[in-house]
């Protein structure tokens, strides 16, 4: 046997490696390719010898052509032996030649075909034709209970599968979706791992209940972010009213429907999947850290505007000019100490902190492992999944942190031929720990453009904070306070699958219950600071306190349905499915909290001692039944038809309206398949045209919205207390109706060049009327808001489009395959109707654009007195505090021409000098995915953008005006660029004259067409780079398949934002401040910094 | 094939049978659970408690009434005041004061307190606070817009009323009036911590709110209700009178005549003696105010100064007007602060001010990083420099107290003409005594000031209103709403008074504020002078006139601090009421318009 082998080995037949694993390791999985293993378990070395035996060890050469049905060559079709490295591509004329051994059979194969095994037997010569692959018609979408083939779709619903998910290191399921499939629009509010905005699918939906996608997890509504990414097999986003109509009115503004993997039958697999990541910010907030600059240039901003010299860095410094010219003389020194005494014995600084650089660290790690068991019979299988995943946190002090775990079981048993019993268990919890600034209350970015000034210290020389820094990093530094921010999810759905009649008639059930536990401790200590030496003092005194509050939601869904499918003649597809639906949520809060907190570090309600304790509640039920059918005929796969309907009922609506019937009807024809198609199926091989319509209620509302409630608050101190207090309650409409959403959908679905090019569109017009908005504004008289109703109606029309390409071609030989995806989407959304009828502009109106932004034009600076005097007046309602205008302030343009600047009567008719100067909402939004394959090298880039959006800066972003806002306010590095700031010799500058609070008057606090930037952008959300380990050295450590990758999230980025604004990433800057402290916002960009990361990752199966 | 449809049958009968029970059988009625319901309110006096509790919430903020006085005539502040600069200010500026919330819960309260499960004793002492918080809510309304529409009920969304026109002032007011007087009778209890509304603090207001609907109908002839005038004034000394009879309160005076008056301000509990109504301050229950903060920062408040015609009021603590002394034009502040009212140096910082920085007592002069005029306000604010910043008083916040009635009362008396000597010492005379004034104590004055009638009150000649006005000024600085003076003594044109500050002898020379050889302050002229030869812990202060500054002197190198004399304020008759904001013109133009908007 072992001159066999050496015959072999001699005769390079045979990789070395590759006989060497079979003979030491039997029983093992066998062949090169990872992904169809089959298990050879009774394989023997004898056997095996025997194999080899009887290979014929003589080459034959073998030539020949790969065509396709109509006798045209097919380049690029790979042809090879099966276990072998042996193979080829073909030519431009499909031509091939190969060297194989005797008695091999040849596999030809190209994308798009099937693939044709012939035995080479005697024959030197072999031409075959590829008959065309429709495999990508067959691809099975999940649609609303149930799948659907692609082919067969009439209404518009998009697809991705786990590929699409691979090798991403960002925080959740849902920050990885951004960008994925058109119109479903994701825009994270800011870089943390827990960010997980909610899904908007094709644009504003209601300006009335509001409303976002439904997200389901396997048919029951869920977190996303709360998903193991390594579960998801597929998402499908139903996007129609067609499509989402089944699940009636909470599928309104469409439904995102995630499916994790099921186990395979007769396959036992063992996946272990990790990777380690560096994270850092996109961008880190640069500011001057100079202390003589910022100082000189707070000096001369605060007396262009006051007409006095500051006595006071805002609150944490005393300044005068003798303060200002020591600073100059020791920033000149350096030698000189930059912590001294005053004669108070004070301290007086002299620093040049960097306070982003104590607060950030410039990098930190992530890791994941997973690891999934699964395996079954033809009875009964079985999955295991398991992840760990964690981030280390950004702050350099007292750091966030992130840590998650998923558990998934999974499993199905035949009981009787005709019945599936299966279960799905998941369990995931989150722990997020998230640091808080006690002295201020708002976000450390915000208190650090309020107090984080250059010219103090995070510490004094005793290792004591500055008054400075116990406003802003030292509070992390000390690491007291924070909010630990734990969600745990446990889900189960026990159902069965039954079916009867040949499998025609399938009854479908299932029973899910879903806890989610969302807690949040919350600790806030006074910080100490030190004025002096051995003096110590505290800022934060009010927010001494613990705080715990618990929220409890008890989840339970049925679904109960059955479908039955059959062909009458062989042109007549007929389905039908019938079903009920039955979901009931129960929210609870228990929310406690004690003030005085016995020591800084205390974790415990129990060792607070204070008088204020307060506990509150919190409770909301609601529940939906609803009973839905669809029916699916197809005649001659060319006509295809669908009706689906709901009967659907809400708690949340009145006795009498709580049911309703959405219906909706969708429709599909495959010219292609006619007759009298005349192009070319080379050409043009599928095309299909959808239409369909339908309309749906909105159920997005909050539950007791109509009824009459006193709810019970906390007044002032009233004789020695704060007593509960309660008033009335809010007026009741008096009739009332669902909203609804009616869409019509276009869409074509076009295969060409043999299925290399693929194009999907869609466009639709949804109508959302009787939305429930607020009433008629009724005088002030009235005494409160005016009752809800259903007073308005909303027009969104937009388009998404996928177009995507995939070839391959021989490059040394060896096949390389890549393929081009890109999305792109768009959506405008008009109110028709509202109550609005003066149309003032602090409300919506009818005619208005959603994200429409009304502004003064900007016309320039003033050059001189003359100019100011010339001008229209500007003065009246724009004082400025030392009197006139001056050369280098702003100068709007008078657009009404009446000779005076103003707001006009602030309605649509007259906005005084304003006008529409652009619009906040994205558009044209797109992405693409590109992807490359060759010789076990991978690779891919994801490119993400939006095409068109405006931004302007809310007044109180540091990170845009700093000290044109507050003057004592960090001035970002942007700033000190050549021909930023307004001076004689610099008449043309981008930012005017040197003055605090708005510039002279305020005017840069009105919005205003210079100031308005341009947010679009694209960013290389992500990169990898990927290598499948040889089967030959892999086999040696009994692994079947290998991949080691690097991937790079957010390495590249380019906005016209950047041409200015260099110091905040485009997504933070447009998002407002951190979420988590307020629903208003202290400032566009104070929120955290998105990240880039790079990321090894290895995923091995065994 | 008729096998399979049959199953196929029964299956769907029998889903539809399941589908239809379900659905038909279900009732989907929630109810909310943490919220209850009307029945619960008002079917029990802890139910209308909780309720009565929300009228409160109208109360103004501490914040607020501390810093009540950022607009009036004796005051500087560092900005421009836009209600006083032509042109700048108009119907469509705010919509401030036309907010009819209150007023709703309070309608909504007394329309559905009729539940006979409560004896209606205690619905009618609920009804009582209601129609107190109603009588609060109307004249804050008619002291800012005059005519007003009057509502009893909550308003349907189609009442015709929230379309009608504007009520007039004197039907608006009988019927406040009424409502107060329903308070006064049917309020029940005590509190000695001054934090709830009580007959007693019921009686406060009608004197305050008489007092002041008496004089501005007196003295703005132009609303033809002189006849009215009388029987207002009579009912303020009447609402005064009771509680001045009753003897509960008294003039605190425990703390001697240096302390007593600025502990009513700076105390934590109330000096219940004499303080009536209030809010009151904990640091447990989470609740702060921040006087200190705007009365220290440079930014965050309007660094809001007394100006020196005001200052110069103050009496000498003999009783003689300072005013009467040869040379007090040219005094500088170390002397003219000495031997005055002792209110002086209890509402302003002199010389001898200490304040607290950690645990040690420090000289606190003026500090010109705040005051604009040299004259630096202490009323509201503590000693403890730890309070400076941030929201941090826990000061009683007075609203209604013992002092201010003893003056509602001379002051009524003396416009009704029948002010008595005795009248007289039991007012005026026991306030300055408190203040350490030893003259003119029993008797009224018979002679009028010619310093105040020249500089305020050119209309006045009679002494006893001239001095109740100087000791309403002084006593209340800070406290009731100067402006609401101004406004119902008809002198709106003291709020164009120049904002004057100390007496700066000569520039260029260093000047020392208390008399104990260090200089404090130096003015120059000219250039700043070189860091070398400054003199340290010396304030430099620009007072050359340059475009870019704001403070000046009135003799250019010598004299009075000017502030802010580059933005003229101007004073309008039509300013005595605000404009109705235009946008709920546009919503109701049955609402007419104020005079001269």
């Amino acid at each position: 046997m072992e001159k066999r082998l050496r015959l072999l080995l001699e005769s390079g037949k045979i990789t070395y490696q590759w006989v060497w694993v079979i003979l030491t390791l039997p029983g093992l999985f066998l062949g090169p390719e990872s992904k169809s293993q089959a298990l050879i378990t009774n394989l023997n070395l004898s056997s095996l010898v025997t194999a080899i035996d009887h290979t014929n060890l003589f080459d034959v050469e073998v030539t020949g052509r790969v065509l396709d049905a109509n006798r045209e060559p097919i380049p690029g079709a790979t042809v090879s032996v099966p276990g072998t490295a042996i193979g080829t591509a073909t030519d431009l004329d499909g031509r091939y030649a190969l060297t194989v051994p005797e008695g091999a059979t040849l596999v030809f194969s190209f994308i798009g075909f099937e693939s044709q095994s012939i035995a080479v037997g005697d024959q030197s010569v072999i031409d075959v034709i590829l008959a065309e692959d429709i495999s990508s018609l067959e691809e099975v979408i999940v649609v609303g209970y149930g799948v659907q083939k692609k082919m067969n779709l009439t209404g518009s619903v998009d697809q991705v599968t786990s590929e699409a998910l691979e090798g991403r290191n960002v925080g959740n399921l849902t920050q990885s979706l951004q960008g994925l499939m058109p119109n479903v629009n994701i825009t994270p509010l800011d870089g943390k791992p827990i960010q997980s905005p909610a899904i908007n699918i094709r644009g504003t939906g209601s300006i009335g209940q509001g409303g976002n996608a439904l997200v389901l997890i396997d048919g029951v509504e869920g977190d996303p972010s709360m998903v193991n990414p390594n579960d998801v097999e597929s998402v499908s986003v139903l996007k129609d009213a067609a499509s989402a109509a089944i699940y009636g009115a909470r599928g309104v503004f469409g439904v995102v429907l995630i499916t994790t993997k099921t186990p395979k039958k007769d396959v036992v697999s063992v996946t272990y999947s990790g990777n380690y990541g560096i994270k850092s910010p996109v961008v880190r907030p640069d500011f001057v850290t100079d202390g003589y600059i910022f100082a000189k240039m707070f000096n001369d901003i605060f007396f262009a505007r006051d007409g006095l010299y500051p006595q006071n860095i805002n609150k944490t410094q005393t300044f005068s000019q003798e303060y200002l010219a020591e600073l100059e003389r020791r920033s000149e020194d350096p030698s000189l100490p930059k912590t001294d005494l005053d004669e108070f014995g004070n301290y007086v600084y002299y620093h040049n902190t960097d306070w982003y650089g104590h607060l950030l660290k410039s990098n930190f790690s992530s890791t994941e492992h997973n690891v999934s068991v699964s395996g079954g019979t033809q009875k009964s299988s079985f999955m295991l999944s398991g992840r760990y995943s964690d981030q280390g946190g950004l702050f350099r002090y007292s750091t966030d942190e992130f840590k998650m775990y998923n558990l998934r079981a999974r499993g199905s048993i035949e009981v009787a031929p005709w019945l599936q019993i299966n279960n799905n268990f998941d369990y995931s919890t989150r722990f997020y720990f998230n640091p808080l600034n006690t002295g201020e209350g708002s976000s450390v970015f915000r208190n650090i453009a309020d107090e984080g000034h250059p010219t103090s210290p995070l510490l004094n020389p005793d290792g004591t904070l500055s008054y400075a820094s116990a406003y802003t990093v030292g509070d992390f530094y000390l690491g007291n306070n924070g909010s630990h921010l734990d969600r745990t999810v446990i889900r189960n759905t026990s159902g069965f699958e039954a079916n009867f009649l040949e499998n025609k008639l399938r009854v479908i059930g299932n029973f899910n219950f879903q806890n989610i536990n969302s807690d949040e401790l919350r600790i806030r200590t006074p910080i100490p600071y030190s004025p002096a030496p051995g003096v110590i003092e505290y800022i934060g005194t009010t927010r001494n306190d613990i705080q715990n509050t618990l929220d409890r939601t008890n989840f339970v869904t049925a679904n109960l349905y059955s479908e039955y499918e059959t062909n009458f003649t062989e042109k007549n597809y007929f389905k039908a499915m019938v079903g009920y639906n039955y979901e009931q949520s129960t929210f609870q809060r228990h929310q406690y909290s004690r003030n005085e907190l016995l020591f800084p570090t205390v974790k415990d309600v129990n060792l607070a001692v204070g008088d204020n304790v307060l506990a509150s509640g919190g409770y909301d039920k609601w529940r939906i039944a609803g009973g839905f059918f669809r029916f699916n005929y197809i005649f001659d796969d060319r006509y295809l038809v669908e009706v689906n309907g709901r009967y659907d009922g809400s708690s949340k609506f009145p006795a009498g309206e709580s049911f309703a019937f959405f219906p909706s009807v969708s429709a599909a024809w495959r010219i292609s398949e006619e007759q009298f198609w005349p192009i070319s199926d080379q050409v043009i091989s599928d095309l299909k045209f959808r239409g369909s319509y339908g309309s749906l209620g909105n159920a997005n509302i909050r539950p007791y919205t109509f009824q009459e409630q006193f709810s019970i608050g906390t007044g002032i101190i009233l004789a020695g207390a704060r007593p509960r207090t309660t008033s009335m309650p809010a007026v009741l409409p008096d009739g009332l109706t669902w909203e609804t959403a009616t869409t019509r959908n276009i869409g074509l679905d076009l295969s060409m060049i043999k299925g290399k090019l693929n194009l999907t569109g869609d466009a639709y017009i949804r109508h959302t009327s009787d939305m429930y908005t607020i009433g008629m504004t009724l005088p002030a008289t009235f005494g409160t808001t005016s009752p809800r109703g259903n007073y308005a109606d909303m027009e969104t029309k937009g388009w998404e489009m996928i177009l995507s390409w995939q070839d391959m071609f021989n490059v040394a030989d060896r096949p390389f395959t890549y393929n081009i995806r890109l999305n792109m989407a768009d959506w405008k959304a008009e109110v028709t109707r509202y109550n609005n009828p003066d149309k003032f502009l602090n409300d919506y109106y009818a005619g208005m654009t959603v994200g429409e932004v009304w502004g003064f034009v900007t016309e320039g600076f003033f050059t001189s007195e003359e100019d100011v005097l010339n001008h229209a007046n500007q003065q009246s309602r724009f004082t400025p505090r030392i009197g006139t205008y001056q050369p280098g302030d702003i100068k709007f343009q008078d657009l009404n021409n009446d000779g005076i600047i103003d707001f006009g009567r602030n309605t649509v008719e007259d906005p005084g000098d304003r006008r529409i100067i652009g619009n906040e909402s994205p558009r044209y939004t797109y992405g693409m995915n590109l992807n490359f394959q060759w010789n076990n090298i991978f690779l891919s880039g994801f490119l993400q953008g939006v095409g068109r959006q405006q931004w302007y800066p809310h007044q109180e972003t540091a990170n845009f005006w700093g000290q044109y806002n507050r003057p004592y306010g960090d001035i970002p590095s942007w700033h000190l660029n050549e021909g930023m700031i307004w001076s004689e010799e610099n008449p043309d500058s981008f930012l005017p004259r040197y003055v605090t609070r708005g510039g002279t008057g305020g005017l840069l606090r009105q919005v205003q067409s210079k100031y308005l930037m341009d947010a679009s952008y694209i960013r290389l959300r992500n990169v990898q780079l990927g290598y499948n380990l040889p089967i030959n050295i892999i086999n040696r450590v009994s692994v079947s398949a290998a991949r080691v990758f690097v991937s790079g999230e957010n390495l590249w980025t380019w906005s016209p934002l950047y041409k200015v604004v260099s110091n905040i990433d485009v997504e933070n800057a447009v998002a407002p401040s951190d979420q988590m402290y307020t629903s208003g916002n202290s400032g566009d960009g104070y929120n955290y910094p998105m990240l880039k990361s790079v990321t090894i990752g290895l995923n091995v199966t065994f | 094939m008729t096998f399979k449809v049959k199953i196929m049958k029964t299956n769907y009968i029998w889903l539809f049978i399941i589908g239809t029970y379900v659905l038909t059988g279900c009732d989907l009625e929630e109810l909310p659970v943490a919220t209850t319901s009307k029945n619960e309110i008002f079917g029990t006096e802890t139910g209308l408690n909780l309720y009565s509790n929300s009228f409160y919430n109208a109360l103004p903020s501490g914040n607020d009434i501390v810093t009540e006085d950022y607009l009036s005539d004796i005051n500087a502040r560092k900005d421009r005041i836009i209600f006083l600069t032509e042109g700048a200010f108009n119907a469509t500026s705010t919509e401030a004061g036309w907010d009819w919330g209150s007023l709703r819960n309070i309608n909504f309260f007394l329309s559905n307190n009729e539940d006979p499960a409560v004896p209606v004793q205690i619905r009618q002492h609920y009804n009582a606070l209601a129609k107190f918080w109603r009588a609060w809510f109307y004249y804050e309304k008619v002291k800012r817009f005059g005519d007003v529409p009057w509502i009893n009920k909550p308003l349907d969304v189609s009442d015709p009323q929230l379309h009608a026109g504007r009520d007039p002032r004197i039907m608006v007011m009988d019927s406040v009036i009424a409502d107060l007087n329903y308070a006064i009778e049917h309020i029940n209890g005590n509190d000695a911590s001054r934090t709830l509304v009580t007959r007693d603090v019921a009686l406060a207001f009608k004197s305050r709110i008489c007092l002041y609907e008496g004089t501005f109908r007196k003295y703005h002839s132009e609303l033809g209700l002189s006849g009215t005038v009388d029987a207002w004034l009579t009912e303020s000394a009447n609402a005064s009178r009771i509680l001045m009879d009753e003897n509960n309160y008294s003039i605190f005076t425990g703390a001697g005549t240096e302390l007593s008056y600025r502990q009513l301000f700076t105390r934590v509990s109330p000096v219940a003696s004499e303080i009536i109504f209030g809010r009151a301050w904990d640091i447990g229950l989470g609740l702060l105010h921040g006087a200190n903060w705007h009365y220290t920062s440079s930014t965050y408040g309007v660094q809001l100064s007394p100006i020196r015609t005001f200052i110069q009021t103050y009496l000498m603590t003999d009783g003689t007007p300072f005013t009467d002394i040869e040379g007090h034009e040219t005094m500088v502040f170390s002397e003219e602060v000495k031997n005055r009212d002792h209110r002086l140096k209890q509402s302003i910082r002199t010389g001898d001010y200490t304040r607290i920085s950690g645990n040690e007592q420090v000289s606190a002069l003026p500090q010109f990083s705040y005051t604009l005029t040299g004259y630096y306000p202490i009323k509201w604010s503590l000693d403890d420099m730890y309070y400076d910043s941030d929201t941090r008083n826990d000061n009683f916040v007075s609203i209604f107290r013992f002092g201010e009635i003893l003056l509602n009362y001379a002051e009524a008396k003396a416009e009704l003409g029948t002010l008595t000597d005795a009248d007289w010492a039991e007012t005026v005379g026991v306030l300055r005594a408190r203040a350490g004034i030893s003259g003119g104590l029993d008797a009224k004055p018979t002679v009028a000031d010619p310093y105040l009638q020249s500089t305020f009150f050119p209309n006045i000649s009679d002494p006893a209103i001239l001095e109740i006005r100087r000791e309403r000024s002084i006593e209340l600085y800070l406290e009731v709403s100067r402006f609401d003076d101004i406004r119902r003594w008809k002198r709106g044109e003291l709020m164009e008074m120049p904002w004057d500050g100390i007496y700066v002898p000569t520039a260029n020379q260093p000047m020392d504020l208390n008399d104990d050889g260090v200089f404090d302050v130096y003015f120059y002229y000219g250039e700043l002078p070189p860091v070398g030869e400054r003199i340290p812990g010396v304030s430099y202060l620009n007072i050359t006139p340059s475009p870019g500054n704001l403070r000046t002197l009135s003799n250019g190198t010598s004299g009075e601090i000017l502030w802010l004399t580059t933005q003229p304020r101007t004073w309008e008759d039509k300013l005595y009421h605000y404009p109705i904001p235009e946008r709920h013109r546009i919503l109701n133009p049955n609402l007419g318009q104020n005079p001269g908007w």
